[in-house]
């Protein structure tokens, strides 16, 4: 408890930037700082620079709408989320930070016998796989989530859904903060308003960086920009197959606990669910135009409550609070582009679209692995950039689009 | 208190209303506000805070800070200042747990204990990690505010309205009713709104009030909230004058109830003729503030101590009361009774629908506040949102003496204080941002109104920094807290239904959604519906599928590039299957194409596919610089499709077109009429045996429905659903693109290689399914059934298991009447795609094995369907 009270800093003041680091990280979201963590504290590779053009979590970690889970279609993501979802199971205690995981449970909403196909290929995928993860039919959805509209009368009835009983969500800050205090104690330096502006490479292969505070020289430089994916790899000359989009939410006033479990209706391009702080947090799919301007849309928000309110009528005098926006990486298949890139040394985690939250542990444990082994984890080999080379997607169009 | 009639007040004495607080009824006047009646009545204590239950009064009286929301007729946070008075109205308290005067949990503002230090709930129950789901369960109920309803239904009716002017002003104080007439002198379109609570003096221009701008979105689209009509006004030109906010001081004590802020303290007088209290303290920070000493006075609220903050120093200012009400203020160490102290610093332009708009914001270090910068083009800022607000006090950031016994909060809405946002940036949260998400100030119900400038000064300082340096944080609408019930508008999700949907009713069809079609899925049972398609005769409604015409010269060259098989050498009058490909080679819709003329065809779609093929049309149109119109004519065409051996009997029957094999062939679209409707007859065969599709105006849908039903009674017709449909396609092998293909799929794997012309010189995919080729297949679709004496048939979406491991996917199955076995659609490793090969399937909670058929169950060549 005595903790509680003891103010400790998170982080050691911002330090200089010195000229060379073993490895430079590219970007402070999630992705980045849990690279930097892993390495430090799982591979005793601690010089180690995160740079961010910005404050930590200023991009989708700390815009997104943080669903968990591991019930995906393909085996190759089913199983690299299921790892993901595990280990952010035992990370509040792992990084000693209550990160607010809340397990509520995952329904994925279908409304047509296409909805149910979906529901019942991703069960049966994930039981295969050893995944919590079933189909559930009008009257066990009306147990799990009470409040739910079930009538056979709307445009869209419920006719089924995929439960997950473990998907949850989590403070989204807070898994930024833990893994940066981690990193930190670790040795790692992290760097805000830090920006990359260039890749130098010399033969094939990447020598450091140059940035708005100066030239930095790296043996290896990870690219974890999520939304600028695109604009940093192309400084290091690999272009990618990612359209950059936004993504929209928002939140409502705080109200007492009215759902305990997660509703995502694709169908409807909505999803609900109530944080712990009692806000209603709802979402919808990207929008279908490629920009970088974060400016929010009203026809987002009026289209998003309509279907909220075809979801949970009791919803309709509950005001909304803020919308923002998000940017997200979008690949051609939903799937991540994760680990070597045709430049040596120089690696990516990019292509995370609406769904890169949740992978935050599992990429900074494989790529921290990369790194220190120097081979690609068997985990991630299907998410190898070549895959666009060889015609290898992984198709998760059916379980990352609207679900998150 | 109410005070004796004055002149300019809004309430009107003879109109008595009543509502009731807490089940007991509480008098009022039309005019009042719940808020302003319940002053009225008595009451003080308005709410309980967030965090520490602590009790809160009416602060504002303008509904931008959250100290007086509670539940009205069932709608949470309600912030009942601004809430018009109704009859009958149930009015209720909210996050207490017994009653405001009462609170249990305001023990958590007394001992303090874990649940006091800002972000403490990152710092505990972390261990044991199984404890961690109990402990949730008590922070979820401790936090959020109102409780809504949960068997509650839509209860309001709301509607929108579009609008479009030359000027929307907003903000109806001086500088924009100012506005507002000159653009009216110009002779412009022009609409000011405002939000209230004071009324807006009328010049003859029209004003919505009380009416909210929720923002500014791109395009100059201002959607306004106007009792229960959203009115989306597109401007031409758009005038803010929203004016400038007050801001609170910080200083322990600074949120108890009789702390108020000077305007909040006029509206009572002005508006509702209340007495705000009975000994005051003003603290003013400007003219309007010190002007309001005399109004107190002339409203019998005895003014102890007037200090002009601009000219007399204050070092330390200390709140005390009791029970949560102020008692005394303490000046610099001078204590002074009272019961109503009025402070305020800065009044902080209201800049966020500008900043929303894009205007930059700027640091005014001769004023103390931010004031926007760079507006954008269309949009114009007057009076006080510009940063004339007159002659203000520079205010310290905090009040705060040594001797403190009280907490001083920076954010209202969330509990925050000063000591947290210390703490905040010792911790090393030392960017403005990041104390935002830590601390979550401005985070809460104000949106910032009443604590974002207090909460960056503190800032500034404990950083030693200025606020420039420092800036402000996005501004994000919207520009207050609107209902879903709004913005969602009238609870309306347009289903779609066929032209004869209300016979498919008669015939007691049991109906299933399709997208948003609803569909009948049989009519009873579907397999003898089958059979009957089989032996005899079968009707089937296929409206829902997307139909198209393309036209023009360049119709036939356009097709041709899009899809990966011929069209140019399409004949008129003949008919050809097409899948449509994305760029990158994968099945995207399919359906058939007949060609009408040498300029005109026409193209069908699946039934969910119609828009997306219609945009993925017109893409390439423009791209490609085509001269070729398409035109949706889904839902002014109907279609049946008649089949089954019997089809070609009926269809003589009814039309004069000679319908022999001959002159009507497999695959041949002509004109007729059938039962004197104009139809479009295309010999086309989803199910399998011989039949005709006819598409035709849909206004005469159920009479040709009728008269197919009728005319073919004897030929042993019956209506056939799409469960049927099903069983029939599959046992044909014809695949629904979207079921038994997904976004991957390519026509080389899904078991269409044929369709593909390599010859041409290019199509849309081309280039993509070369690599396809070049790297042979890897999974392909394939047809299996199942041994005979199975009862059952896989889930569709069930696994084919390879070595343990899912290795493909069953996409379609059904029970086959006609085999007398379970038969299906699957996606198999390509090393398993031959014929007889046998596959393991996930089923009845364990494995079943399986054959690949390569051909058609049904009909494998085809014979039937030519004859
Ligand atoms: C609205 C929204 C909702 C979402 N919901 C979910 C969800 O429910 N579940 C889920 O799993 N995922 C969700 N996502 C996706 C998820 O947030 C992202 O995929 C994930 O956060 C990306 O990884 P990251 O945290 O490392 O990225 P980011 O936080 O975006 O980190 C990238 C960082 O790189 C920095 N950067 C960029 N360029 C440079 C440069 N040149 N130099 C230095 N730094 C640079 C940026 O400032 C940024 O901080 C959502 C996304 C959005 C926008
Ligand atoms: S007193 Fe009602 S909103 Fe401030």
């Amino acid at each position: 408890m005595k903790d509680v009270f003891r103010v400790q800093r998170m982080w050691r003041p911002r330090a200089k930037l010195r000229r060379r680091y073993d490895v430079v990280i590219v970007g402070g979201g999630a992705h980045g700082l849990a690279t930097a963590y892993y390495l430090a504290k799982t591979h005793g590779i601690t010089d180690v620079a995160v740079l961010e053009k910005s404050y930590i979590g200023s991009g989708a970690a700390g815009r997104n709408t943080t669903i968990i889970r591991a019930n995906y279609r393909t085996p190759q993501g089913a199983e690299f989320y299921k790892e993901s979802l595990r280990l952010y199971e035992g990370l509040s205690v792992e990084l000693d930070f209550n990160l607010l995981f809340s397990q509520q449970g995952h329904l994925t909403l279908a409304h047509s016998d296409r909805g149910l196909i979906t529901a019942t290929e991703r069960a049966e995928v994930n039981q295969l796989l050893g995944i919590d993860s079933r189909l559930v039919y009008p009257d066990e959805i009306a147990g799990l989530c009470p409040e739910i509209n079930l009538s056979q009368d709307a445009t869209w009835p419920i006719v089924g859904a995929l439960y997950h009983p473990p998907g949850g969500i989590i403070r989204h800050d807070a898994v930024v903060w833990g893994y940066a205090r981690g990193a930190d104690r670790g040795g790692v330096e992290i760097h805000p308003y830090t920006e990359v502006t260039g890749i130098e490479r010399s033969n094939g292969r990447v020598t450091g960086v140059r940035t708005n505070r100066g030239e930095v020289e790296a043996d290896v430089v990870i690219s974890c920009t999520a939304g600028w994916s695109t604009l940093v790899c192309d400084l290091a000359g690999v272009p990618l197959p990612i359209t950059t989009h936004i993504l929209q939410a928002f939140v409502t006033e705080p109200i007492k606990p009215f759902l305990d479990v997660i509703i995502v209706s694709s169908q409807m391009h909505v999803y609900i669910s109530q944080t712990d702080r009692g806000e209603i947090l709802i979402g919808a799919e990207i929008e279908p135009y490629t920009t970088y301007k974060g400016q929010s849309t009203f026809p987002f928000v009026e289209y998003s409550a309509r279907h909220t309110l075809e979801l949970f009528p009791q919803l309709e005098p509950v005001k909304v609070l803020r919308q923002w926006t998000g940017l997200c990486d979008l690949s051609p298949d939903y799937s991540p582009i994760l680990g070597e890139t045709e430049v040596e040394n120089f690696h990516v985690s990019a292509g995370w679209g609406t769904y890169g939250f949740k992978a935050a542990p599992i990429v900074g444990t494989t790529l921290a692995e990369l790194v220190a082994t120097g081979r690609t984890p068997k985990l991630i080999a299907p998410f190898a950039l070549e895959r666009f080379y060889t015609d290898t997607l992984v198709s998760e169009l059916a379980a990352a689009a609207v679900s998150h | 208190m109410r005070l004796g009639p004055r002149p300019g007040e809004r309430i009107d004495r003879s109109d008595e209303v009543t509502f009731t607080f807490r089940g007991k009824p509480v008098k009022a006047f039309g005019g009042d506000t719940i808020g302003s009646a319940l002053f009225a009545s008595g009451q003080r204590i308005f709410s309980r805070s967030f965090k520490y239950h602590r009790p809160r009064g009416l602060l504002c009286c303008s509904g931008h800070c959250p100290n007086c929301m509670m539940t009205v007729d069932g709608e949470p946070n309600v912030r009942v200042c601004v809430e018009p008075v109704r009859e009958g109205a149930r009015v209720k308290p909210q996050n207490v747990r017994w009653w405001l005067n009462w609170d249990l949990m305001a023990v958590t503002d007394k001992i303090g204990g874990p649940f006091t230090p800002v972000g403490f709930y990152y710092r505990t129950m972390i261990r044991p990690r199984r404890a961690w789901p109990l402990f949730e369960r008590f922070l979820r109920s401790a936090a959020g505010l109102g409780r809504v309803d949960k068997h509650a239904g839509r209860k309001r009716r709301f509607d929108t309205e579009n609008r479009h002017v030359d000027v929307l002003v907003i903000g109806g104080g001086r500088s924009g009713v100012e506005a507002a007439r000159q653009a009216q002198i110009r002779g412009e379109d022009v609409v000011l709104v405002d939000e209230g609570p004071e009324p807006v003096e009328r010049l003859g221009f029209p004003v919505l009030w009380p009416a909210r701008a929720i923002g500014i979105y791109e395009g100059n689209l201002v959607p306004v909230e106007a009792g229960s009509t959203l009115v989306r006004f597109r401007a031409k030109h758009i005038v803010v004058a929203t004016g400038a906010l007050e801001q609170p001081l910080l200083f322990p004590g600074n949120d108890l109830v009789g702390v108020m802020l000077p305007g909040g303290a006029r509206r009572m007088i002005e508006l509702w003729s209340l007495r705000p209290g009975r000994r005051a303290v003003v603290l003013a920070g400007d003219d309007r503030a010190l002007a309001l000493a005399g109004e107190l006075e002339a409203a019998g609220t005895e003014v102890v101590r007037v200090v002009d903050l601009r000219r007399e120093q204050l070092r330390e200012i200390e709140a005390w009361g009791r029970y949560g009400r102020l008692e005394s203020v303490s000046l610099d160490g001078e204590t002074i009774a009272c019961d109503l102290l009025l402070a305020s610093g800065a009044r902080q332009p209201a800049y966020s629908l500008l900043a929303q708009a894009g205007a930059r914001v700027e640091y005014d270090a001769k004023r103390g506040i931010f004031v926007p910068a760079d507006l954008p083009d269309g949009i114009e800022a007057v009076g006080a949102v510009t940063g004339r607000v007159g002659r203000v006090a520079v205010t310290p950031a905090t009040f705060n003496g040594a001797s403190r016994t009280d907490k001083c909060f920076a954010c209202i809405c969330e509990d925050v204080t000063d000591k947290d946002m210390k703490r905040a940036i010792a911790e090393g949260f030392d960017s403005l941002e990041l104390a935002k998400r830590y601390t979550t100030v401005t985070m809460g119900p104000c949106q910032g109104k009443l604590c974002h400038l207090p909460s960056i000064r503190l800032y500034a300082r404990e950083t030693e920094t200025d606020e420039a340096t420092i800036g402000t944080t996005t501004a994000r609408p919207p520009w207050a807290p609107v209902s879903l019930g709004l913005l969602a508008g009238r609870p309306h999700e347009p289903a779609k239904r066929t032209s004869m949907h209300d016979r498919h009713k008669d015939l007691g069809a049991r109906m299933m959604w399709t997208g948003a079609w609803r569909r009948p899925h049989s009519y009873g049972d579907p397999e003898a519906e089958a059979k009957v398609v089989h032996d005899s005769l079968g009707l089937i409604d296929v409206s829902t599928l997307g139909k198209l015409l393309v036209r023009g010269p360049d119709a036939a060259a356009f097709l041709e590039r899009l899809y990966p098989n011929r069209f140019a050498d399409l004949k008129v009058d003949r008919i050809r299957y097409g899948v449509l490909g994305t760029d990158g080679g994968r099945v995207m819709d399919d359906g058939t194409i007949a060609r009408l003329d040498e300029e005109l065809f026409y193209v069908t779609t699946t039934s969910t596919g119609a828009n997306t093929v219609i945009e993925w049309f017109d893409w390439w149109n423009a791209v490609w610089g085509f001269g070729v119109e398409t035109t949706n004519v889904t839902g002014a065409l109907a279609a049946v499709n008649l089949a089954g051996p019997n089809s070609r009997e009926l269809l003589g029957r009814l039309t004069d077109l000679d319908v022999s094999n001959e002159a009507l062939k497999y695959l041949d679209a002509k004109r007729a009429q059938v039962a004197g409707v104009p139809c479009l007859v295309l010999r086309i065969g989803f199910v399998g045996e011989l039949g005709y599709e006819l598409h035709f105006p849909s206004p005469h849908a159920e009479y040709l429905w009728d008269t197919l039903l009728g005319e073919g009674a004897d030929l042993g017709i019956r209506p056939f659903g799409l469960e049927a449909q099903r069983i029939l396609r599959l046992e044909k092998q014809h695949i629904l693109v979207g079921q038994d293909t997904d976004s991957e799929s390519n026509p080389l794997e899904a078991g269409m290689p044929w369709l593909v012309k390599w010859e041409k010189d290019d199509f849309v995919g081309k280039w993509a399914l070369e690599h396809v080729r070049e790297r042979g297949p890897r999974e392909q679709l394939v047809g299996f059934e199942l041994a005979e004496g199975l009862g059952s048939v896989p889930a569709e979406g069930g696994q084919i298991v390879v070595d343990g491991k899912p290795g493909g996917r069953v996409t379609s199955a059904r029970w086959s009447p006609q085999l007398g076995r379970p038969i299906g659609l699957a996606w198999v490793p390509s090393r398993l795609a031959h014929e007889g090969a046998e596959i393991t399937i996930k089923m009845n909670g364990g494995f079943e094995q399986g054959r690949v058929r390569l051909k058609p169950f049904f009909d494998p060549d085809g014979g039937q369907l030519r004859s």
